[in-house]
C-alpha cells in the first residue's frame, strides 16, 4: 500500500511531464489502433473468404467476358457443390461520384454459394419472384437510409437500358447482412435476367463464376478441371480461390499500402523511442532519492519492483486512453465511410496487439533505470546529486 | 549590454551547452525529424501521380466520352458516331482529312517485377493519327506496329515495372499473342503506363466489331469545346461528353489526393505527439540550466534574453531535425517507383516526386515545432525568480 503511495508521488511529481508523456504515448496509441484497424478492413475480403468457395474468371483478365453455356458446363465437374454466376454492372446512385457496388446475379444460386449471407426466407422469396427487385446489403441499405419497398434509380456507367436511358428502376425486396460483423454488405445484387432482357447489347454473357466445392481439399482438382474443360476455347478460363483472388485484387493497389503501413508503423516507434527516452532520464534524476530510500531500509528487489510498477502505469495509462480514442474514431469512421471500407473495426487482436506493445514500452523504460537502482551503491548515489 | 548582444551570448551558450543534454536534444532532433520525413513521403506521393496524369493531357484536344462513363473503360461508341463526331465543327485537319483518333482501352494482365503478382495492363488500340495526337511519343527501340498485324509497342514504364515486355517477347493474351516489336517513350506521363496496338486488331480481337470506346480530337483552338458541345447536344444521335484532355487527366491525377489528405492528418496528429516529447525536452533543459538562468538574470540580463535563449535552441533543434528529416525523405522517396490501380482500373506506374514547395511545407513544419516547444519553456525560463531559479539548480 506504502509503495503504491510512493509510486502516485513520483508519476505525479511534475504534473506537467507527467501530462506531455502520457500525452505522446497517447498519441502513439491512437494512430496505432486507428491504422491497424484500416489495414485490418483493406485485408478483410482475404480473411472472410470461405475455404471451398473458388472464383472463374476469364484468363485475359477478369474483366472480359465468359459464354453463359460456362455455367451449366461447369456444373457437370465432380466435386462441384453449387454454381452461380456475376456480372459487373458498373452501378452508380444519382451521382456518378456515388458508386455502389452493383451486380446482377442469378438469384436461385447467389445465396446460396454465398451461404455466409443471411437473407430472411420471405425476402428471398419474394425477390426471386419480382425481376425487377434488388436485395441490398445491409451498410448500404444504411448509408442510404432505404427501406424495403422502395424503389431506386441505379444507373450504369457502362450500360444502356432499352428505353433509351442508362437507369434502371429497382424495387428492394429485401436486405441481406453477414453472419460474421466483418463481411462486406455493401453491394446489392438484382435478376442477371431481368439485366440481359433490357440493356442495349444483349448477349449472354456472365462476368465470373462462382463455384463452391463439396470439400476444400478439392479445391485444387476442381480448379484445374474447370480449367482443363476451356483450354483452348476462344474464352480461357482461370480459377481461384476467393482468398487468393481477393488478395490478388489488393495487390494491384500495389507497394503504396507498404509504403503507407511502413511509414505510419515507423511513426509509432519513434514516438515510443522519444517517450521512452524521457522516462528513462526522469527516473535517472531521481538517483539521489533511490539512495535514501536504501538508507532508510528498502529493500533494493523492492525499489525494483517500483520503478518497474511506475514505468508500467505510465505506459497502460496513455495508452489505454490512446486505445481508447482510437476505438471511438475507428467506431464513428465506420459509420462514415461504411460505404468504402466496410470492414473497420477495432477488434480484439489489435487490441492485444496494443496491450502487448504498452507493457513492452513501460518494461523497456522501466528496466534501465530499475537496473541500475537495484545494483546502486548508497555511497555512490549520494555522491553523484 | 543591449539586449541583442545579450540575447546573442544566451543562445552561443545554450547551443553549446546541448551536448550536456545530449539525449534528450537528440530525442527532440529524432522526434521533429520523422514527423517532416512522414509528412513529405505522403505529398511526394501525391504529387508524383498526379504529375504522370496531368502532363498526358493536352488544352487543345477535344476528349470524348460516353456520357456519365467517367473514364475510358467503361466507355463505347459505335463506329456510326465516331463519324458523326469527325464531322464536328472546330476540329482541326491536315491532307488526310480530321485529325481525330477513335480508340479502344482493353484491359491484360501483367506480372509486377516487385510483387510477382498480376495487375491489370492497359492495351490502347489507336492508329497512326492517335500517335500523332501524343507530341511527346518517341520511339526508344525498335519500330512501329505495322497495321493489321499482332505487333504492339510497349510503354518504358511497362517495361520497368513489368515481367516480360522486352523486346522481341511474345505476350500471350487469352488465345491472342503479341509480339512485342518497339518500346516508347511519352517523356514519363502516364501513356507509358500502356501497350498500344492497331485498332482494328484489337476490335477484330476482343469481339469489338467495328464500335471504339473514346475520341479524341485536334482542335483548332482550346476554345471551340463550346462549340463541339453544342454540335453534340443538337444531334440526337451522339451521347457523348466532351472536355479538354487536359482536364480528363486532371481530374484522374486527383485519384491520390486523399494519399495528400491522409499525409497531413497524419502527421499533424504525429506532429502534436512529437512536440509533446520536444516541450519535455525544452522544460528539461530549463530546468538543467535554471543556475545559469539565475545567475545571467543575477548579473543583470534581461528577462527577454533567457527568453530568447530558449526559444533559439529549441529552434535549432527543431530545424536540424526537420533537414535531417528532408534529406532523408530525399534519399528514401524522391524517384521511388511505385504503381498503382488509377481511375480506369489499371496500373498507372509513377514517380514519387519531392518539390522545392514539399520541402518548404516541411520545414514550415518543423519551424511551427520548434517554435510552440520553445515558448512555453521559454516563458518559464524568463519568469522564474531569481531566488527559485538558484534554489531549484543548486
Amino acid at each position: 500500500m506504502k509503495d503504491l503511495y510512493l509510486i502516485y508521488k513520483n508519476l505525479t511529481r511534475k504534473k506537467t511531464r507527467l501530462f506531455l508523456t502520457c500525452f505522446a504515448i497517447f498519441i502513439a496509441f491512437l494512430i496505432f489502433g486507428s491504422i491497424t484497424a484500416l489495414k485490418g478492413a483493406l485485408n478483410s475480403g482475404v480473411e472472410m473468404s470461405a475455404d471451398n468457395r473458388l472464383i472463374t474468371v476469364n484468363k485475359i483478365n477478369f474483366t472480359q467476358p465468359l459464354p453463359y453455356s460456362y455455367v451449366n458446363k461447369v456444373k457437370s465437374i465432380e466435386g462441384i457443390k453449387d454454381v452461380s454466376h456475376a456480372n459487373w454492372f458498373g452501378g452508380f446512385y444519382q451521382e456518378p461520384a456515388n458508386q455502389i457496388v452493383t451486380m446482377a446475379v442469378d438469384p436461385e444460386t447467389y445465396f446460396t454459394v454465398y451461404d455466409d449471407l443471411v437473407v430472411p426466407e420471405e425476402q428471398l422469396s419474394q425477390w426471386k419472384s419480382n425481376r425487377r427487385g434488388v436485395l441490398v446489403g445491409e451498410r448500404i441499405a444504411k448509408t442510404f437510409n432505404w427501406q424495403i419497398g422502395d424503389t431506386i434509380p441505379m444507373s450504369s456507367n457502362i450500360f444502356s437500358n432499352k428505353d433509351g436511358t442508362q437507369t434502371w428502376q429497382l424495387q428492394i425486396d429485401g436486405i441481406f447482412r453477414g453472419e460474421n460483423e466483418k463481411a462486406d454488405t455493401g453491394y446489392m445484387v438484382f435478376h442477371y435476367k431481368y439485366f440481359m432482357e433490357t440493356q442495349t447489347w444483349g448477349g449472354d454473357n456472365i462476368g465470373w463464376l462462382i463455384v463452391t466445392t463439396t470439400d476444400a481439399s478439392l479445391n485444387q482438382q476442381v480448379s484445374d478441371a474447370i480449367d482443363e474443360s476451356f483450354a483452348n476455347s476462344a474464352a480461357e478460363t482461370e480459377t481461384s480461390t476467393e482468398a487468393a483472388f481477393n488478395k490478388a485484387f489488393i495487390e494491384q493497389i500495389g507497394n503504396i499500402g507498404l509504403i503507407i503501413f511502413g511509414v505510419v508503423f515507423m511513426a509509432f516507434f519513434t514516438i515510443l523511442v522519444v517517450v521512452g527516452n524521457t522516462m528513462v532520464l526522469a527516473i535517472r534524476e531521481r538517483t539521489n532519492e533511490i539512495a535514501v530510500l536504501k538508507t532508510l531500509g528498502f529493500s533494493s528487489p523492492r525499489i525494483f519492483k517500483m520503478i518497474l510498477i511506475e514505468s508500467c502505469m505510465l505506459s497502460f495509462i496513455g495508452g489505454l486512453l490512446g486505445l481508447g480514442a482510437a476505438f471511438v474514431i475507428v467506431q464513428g469512421a465506420s459509420q462514415e465511410l461504411s460505404r468504402f471500407l466496410p470492414n473497420l473495426v477495432l477488434d480484439q487482436s489489435i487490441v492485444l496487439q496494443a496491450l502487448g506493445y504498452m507493457l513492452l514500452l513501460g518494461l523497456v523504460t522501466g528496466i534501465v533505470p530499475a537496473v541500475r537502482a537495484l545494483r546502486l551503491n548508497i555511497i555512490s548515489g549520494f555522491q553523484g546529486a | 549590454m543591449s539586449l541583442i548582444s545579450q540575447s546573442t551570448a544566451v543562445i552561443v551558450m545554450n547551443v553549446r551547452s546541448l551536448p550536456r543534454r545530449f539525449w534528450m536534444s537528440a530525442a527532440m532532433v529524432f522526434a521533429s525529424a520523422v514527423v517532416v520525413a512522414i509528412l513529405l513521403a505522403f505529398l511526394a506521393m501525391a504529387k508524383g501521380f498526379e504529375t504522370t496524369l496531368q502532363s498526358a493531357g493536352s488544352p487543345d484536344v477535344a476528349f470524348f466520352l460516353r456520357v456519365s462513363s467517367g473514364a475510358e473503360l467503361n466507355s463505347s461508341m459505335s463506329n456510326d458516331q465516331v463519324n458523326l463526331l469527325r464531322n464536328a465543327p472546330g476540329i482541326a485537319s491536315d491532307e488526310n482529312g480530321p485529325l481525330v483518333s477513335p480508340e479502344l482501352y482493353v484491359i491484360v494482365d501483367g506480372i509486377k517485377k516487385s510483387s510477382q503478382t498480376k495487375a491489370n495492363i492497359p492495351l490502347r488500340g489507336l492508329g497512326q493519327q492517335g500517335i500523332a495526337l501524343r507530341e511527346s511519343f518517341q520511339l526508344t527501340q525498335g519500330r512501329m506496329f505495322a497495321s493489321g498485324t499482332n505487333e504492339l509497342i510497349v510503354g518504358q514504364s511497362i517495361l520497368n515495372e513489368f515481367e516480360g515486355f522486352e523486346l522481341g517477347s511474345e505476350i500471350r493474351s487469352g488465345k491472342n499473342s503479341f509480339t512485342v516489336v518497339g518500346i516508347f517513350t511519352t517523356g514519363g506521363n502516364v501513356f507509358e503506363s500502356e501497350l498500344w496496338a492497331d485498332s482494328r486488331v484489337i476490335q477484330n480481337l476482343y469481339n469489338r466489331g467495328s464500335s471504339y470506346q473514346s475520341l479524341r480530337a485536334k482542335l483548332t483552338s482550346p476554345d471551340n469545346l463550346e462549340q463541339i458541345k453544342a454540335y453534340i447536344e443538337n444531334d440526337p444521335r451522339l451521347n457523348q461528353d466532351v472536355q479538354s484532355e487536359q482536364s480528363y487527366f486532371a481530374e484522374q491525377g486527383q485519384g491520390l489526393s486523399y494519399m495528400a489528405l491522409f499525409g497531413r492528418v497524419i502527421s499533424t496528429i504525429m506532429a502534436l505527439g512529437a512536440l509533446a516529447g520536444a516541450l519535455n525536452t525544452m522544460y528539461t533543459s530549463v530546468s538543467d540550466r535554471s543556475g545559469e538562468i539565475a545567475t545571467l538574470r543575477a548579473i543583470g540580463f534581461s528577462h527577454f534574453s533567457a527568453f530568447v535563449g530558449t526559444m533559439a535552441e529549441a529552434l535549432v533543434l527543431a530545424v536540424i531535425g526537420g533537414l535531417v528529416g528532408s534529406v532523408a525523405a530525399f534519399i528514401f522517396f524522391d524517384g521511388l517507383s511505385a504503381a498503382t490501380l488509377g481511375g480506369s482500373f489499371t496500373q498507372v506506374v509513377f514517380q514519387f516526386e519531392l518539390t522545392t514547395d514539399l520541402f518548404i511545407q516541411g520545414a514550415t513544419l518543423a519551424l511551427i515545432i520548434g517554435f510552440l516547444s520553445g515558448f512555453f519553456p521559454a516563458w518559464r525560463a524568463a519568469r522564474v525568480p531569481v531566488i527559485v531559479a538558484f534554489q531549484n539548480g543548486r
